[in-house]
């Protein structure tokens, strides 16, 4: 949260007084990504400003539209209240959660070597589409079947705050030429479900589960 | 570029492997249903294309509750659990566990408290994929 007020402030400096003086670039990739039965397929677009003489940090903002799939993946109860403490957590498995969301993001990367640039980037604010998916709630041994369809809304927040779908990458780009550069990242996606009605009812009641995929990915960076 | 495409896809197809599958190993577990009362019982059968035999017993073991499946056998597949349910589905159930093999007599513990006239359906069920592999309605 830090990181987004920080870059937002900086953006706001740099949008109003220094335009002219510092040089920009636009880069949009495209990427796919894999883990333990999971994945997902992510289109960006960065605005990014170039500030200082060496031209190294690339600092600024964009969009992000990531598609998940996954294939039988468990979603633990998403609100803080609950999340902090695992005894407090119960879980929903869905067969084969997806969901679409396209977000804003930021993005914070430095420029290491002329053909290798390392960065980070988040989504911070945006919506989720997808469809309602049947699935099993898992309370210990206790259980039964549920439906649930994609949280609506998201939002980067502090800690488990955070609300939606939210995708995120530490990334290392090798430039073959100036426009065109191969990405390689770790990608870390949050998903959330939330259910037709609140199915967990201790100690609190709630309807709202995630699931955390950590993520391999590769792409392709374009210059625009 | 379409080295690129073709390694993503070898990696996912790497990535979404098999699952591991049930033991096969016959076993012989040690309850002694002799020494215990009788509730209910029914027949196991299999459903849709797989196949499960054998009988469901639910005993009071000096006020503990097991179910034990006697003469068992079934299909393999992925995460197979054993239910107690409410219908032949997982509308509620009480998870008594990963089945322990394919084949052999085998007992498992069930939560105090369970209603058995309530749970009186016994499921072996894929849970992963949520499939019912196979069914016994105890009376």
């Amino acid at each position: 949260m830090k990181l987004l007020i920080s870059l937002l402030l900086f953006l706001n400096i740099a949008a109003a007084t220094s335009a002219q003086t510092l040089s920009t670039v636009n880069y949009g990739s495209i990427s796919g990504a894999v883990g333990n039965s999971q994945g997902s397929v992510s289109i960006d677009y960065f605005h990014l400003w170039k500030p200082g003489a060496s031209k190294k940090i690339e600092i600024g903002f964009g969009a992000r539209f990531t598609s998940y799939f996954g294939n039988s993946q468990y979603y633990s109860s998403a609100p803080a209240s609950l999340a902090n403490d695992v005894t407090n957590t119960d879980s929903i498995l869905l067969v084969s959660p997806q969901v679409n969301a396209l977000n804003l993001a930021v993005n914070l990367g430095y420029r290491l070597f002329p053909k290798i640039g390392l960065g980070f980037n988040i989504d911070a604010l945006g919506f989720t589409l997808g469809s309602t998916k049947d699935g099993t709630y898992l309370n210990g041994t206790q259980g039964g079947s549920t439906s649930a369809k994609p949280t609506s809304f998201n939002v980067l927040l502090v800690g488990n705050n955070d609300r939606g779908t939210l995708n995120s990458e530490f990334y290392a780009r090798y430039f073959f030429t100036e426009k065109f550069a191969l990405k390689v990242a770790y990608q870390y996606v949050f998903t959330e479900y939330t259910t037709d009605t609140k199915i967990q009812q201790t100690p609190e009641a709630n309807d709202r589960f995630r699931n955390k995929a950590s993520l391999f990915s590769l792409g392709i960076t374009k210059q625009l | 570029m379409k080295k690129i495409i073709f390694g993503v896809l070898t990696v996912l197809v790497l990535c979404c492997g098999p699952e591991d599958a049930t033991p096969t190993t016959p076993i012989n577990d040690t309850f002694d249903p002799t020494m215990a009362t009788l509730l209910r019982q029914g027949n196991l059968m299999g459903s849709s294309s797989y196949t499960v035999g054998g009988v469901a017993q639910l005993y009071d073991d000096t006020g503990k509750l097991v179910l034990l499946l006697d003469n068992f056998s079934s299909s393999n597949g992925p995460d197979l659990r054993v239910y107690l349910s409410t219908t032949t589905g997982n509308t509620s159930f009480v998870n008594l566990g990963k089945l322990k093999s394919t084949t052999g007599k085998q007992s498992y513990e069930i939560p105090a408290g369970t209603d058995l006239t309530e749970f009186k359906f016994v499921l072996i069920w894929c849970q992963q994929f949520s499939v019912l592999f196979g069914k016994s309605e105890t009376n």
